[in-house]
């Protein structure tokens, strides 16, 4: 079967997380070549085509100064996923101006940053494709994650303006909103006080919102990395400005009764 | 391939987004058959089967799941458009359009739901117009908020055996564009102003919908169920009031 990303290029924020890590494997396998950035290093040895390099996308210096690098490496950038993100498990009561603050810095601003200066390479070669995340978070509040829910919408917004502004350029830009994604981020919730366990341990309360889901589990970062894909490649070259939520059917329905 | 060993329902498969979800379904592997009112069409691809069933009529469609094997993949694509606001619309408006776009998909799944087993897809064809309102497509619009609200209870009603999810279609090149062009007075202003509102500078094109279409079909998209995908070349992300444009 032909490789479905074959010979492009691809720059992934957050790469070396749950999620962005299955998304540089997948792009790899794919046949792109794959810069994973992220402020840690990948806890698994990078595959072929994989190469991590560290980087706080909040620090305008850093981003700017990580794609001048990539602009003498390469001489445009096809793909560009703006993955990295954080979450801070708190009341708007208990979230300090510091944890919000690094909330839209990372989440927002980032997001803002990565695009704007990789833009002069996106446009480089006719046509490329921006995929943000935003989450299932951006529409439905989760409890206890006020400034992440906040980002979420402010990530959806930006990524209407995005493909409006950019999309005469050759440039579709969409977000992906992700429901529950079974990732360390996840455990960290499950663990929070703010996730409305009342009193289960995290074995109950994992099974308690598998059995919400229609699907009946949650997702794993693979699911999100093959829909990251599908949006990447030239097969989605329609598809701009929209939200997609993958979430296992979760806002699908008001809220699930035992029948 | 992406869909080999797969079997499919594509209703409405004669022409336009139907037929290029068909023939993107047979490149990928999968047994095809598809249905509609009249006579199979001369160009229908050899190895697609053709049956005449017309969905709105619930007898044709059990006649239709008693003649054909269980499917994968069941894709309600079959629908109609009158081009009319409610006051201009007659009773056998509304029979024609909510017929095939709402009976019609309730028919198709209340037949072939018990058929499918662990791992079916059900993929309708809503539309962008189902959130936001065509103008003059009165019943056409009401009858695509139909579809989405049913994928939704689909979804949550037949999960985790069934997956079922809505393509939101913006303005394709069909002949149903051309008649929504045709009711503006100058048609061609109507069509250049049209591709100046999307970001992607074009309208689609039936293949860009069955794309889409095999990636909820596959095994891929194990965890996308009840949810919209919407392929508009960027138009509902951008406010419908432009300066510049009239």
């Amino acid at each position: 079967m032909s490789k479905r990303i074959n010979g492009k290029t691809a720059f992934v924020t957050g790469g070396a997380g749950g999620i962005g890590w299955a998304i540089c494997k997948r792009f790899a396998a794919e046949g792109a070549k794959v810069i994973c950035a992220d402020i840690t290093a990948p806890g698994d040895f990078p595959p072929e085509n994989v190469e991590h390099r560290s980087l706080d996308i909040a620090d305008e210096a850093a981003v700017r100064s990580a794609f001048a690098r990539l602009a003498a490496e390469w001489d445009s950038l096809d793909i560009l996923v703006n993955a990295a993100g954080i979450e801070i498990e708190k009341t708007i009561e208990d979230t300090t101006l510091e944890e919000w603050n690094r909330s839209f810095a990372v989440n927002v601003t980032g997001t803002f940053l990565c695009s704007k200066f990789a833009l002069p390479m996106l446009r480089k070669d006719g046509g490329a494709s921006i995929i943000n995340f935003g989450s299932y978070d951006g529409f439905i509040a989760d409890p206890g994650l006020a400034a992440y829910c906040a980002t979420k919408g402010a990530v959806h917004a930006l990524t209407r303006a995005m493909a409006c502004d950019h999309g005469p350029e050759g440039i579709r830009v969409n977000a992906i909103c992700p429901g529950y994604v079974d990732t360390p981020m996840l455990q960290s919730f499950f663990e929070g006080e703010g996730s409305g366990g009342g009193g289960k341990n995290i074995d109950e309360l994992q099974q308690a919102v598998r059995d919400v889901h229609p699907m009946r589990t949650y997702g794993t970062p693979e699911d999100v990395a093959n829909l990251v894909l599908w949006l990447a490649s030239d097969e989605a070259r329609y598809a701009s400005g929209q939200l997609w939520v993958l979430d296992g059917g979760l806002s699908a329905q008001v809220q699930q009764m035992k029948l | 391939m992406r869909l080999s060993g797969k079997s499919a329902l594509v209703t409405g498969g004669r022409q336009g987004i139907g037929r290029g979800i068909v023939e993107a379904f047979l490149r990928e592997g999968a047994g095809v058959i598809t249905c509609g009112r009249g006579q199979r069409p001369d160009n229908l691809p050899d190895k697609c089967e053709w049956y005449q069933a017309d969905v709105s009529d619930s007898d044709q469609v059990a006649a239709l799941a008693a003649a054909v094997p269980a499917f994968d993949i069941i894709v309600n694509n079959a629908g109609v458009q009158v081009e009319k606001t409610v006051a201009e619309s007659t009773d056998a408006d509304w029979d024609l359009v909510m017929g095939a776009n709402a009976r019609g998909v309730f028919n198709i799944c209340r037949a072939f739901i018990p058929l499918m087993e662990q791992g079916g897809s059900i993929i309708n064809i809503g539309s962008i117009s189902g959130h936001v309102a065509d103008p003059s497509m009165a019943l056409y619009n009401a009858s695509k908020a139909f579809v989405h609200g049913l994928t939704r209870s689909i979804a949550v009603d037949h999960g985790p055996r069934i997956r079922c999810n809505a393509i939101c279609p913006g303005w394709i090149e069909t002949g149903m564009l051309d008649a929504g062009f045709a009711l503006a007075a100058d048609p061609k202003k109507a069509r250049a102003e049209a591709l100046q509102r999307h970001p992607v500078r074009r309208f689609g094109r039936p293949d860009d919908i069955a794309v889409i279409a095999v990636w909820l079909a596959s095994d891929e998209a194990a965890f996308a169920t009840g949810q919209f995908f919407t392929i508009d070349g960027g138009l509902t992300a951008a406010s419908p009031l432009q300066p510049g444009l009239s």
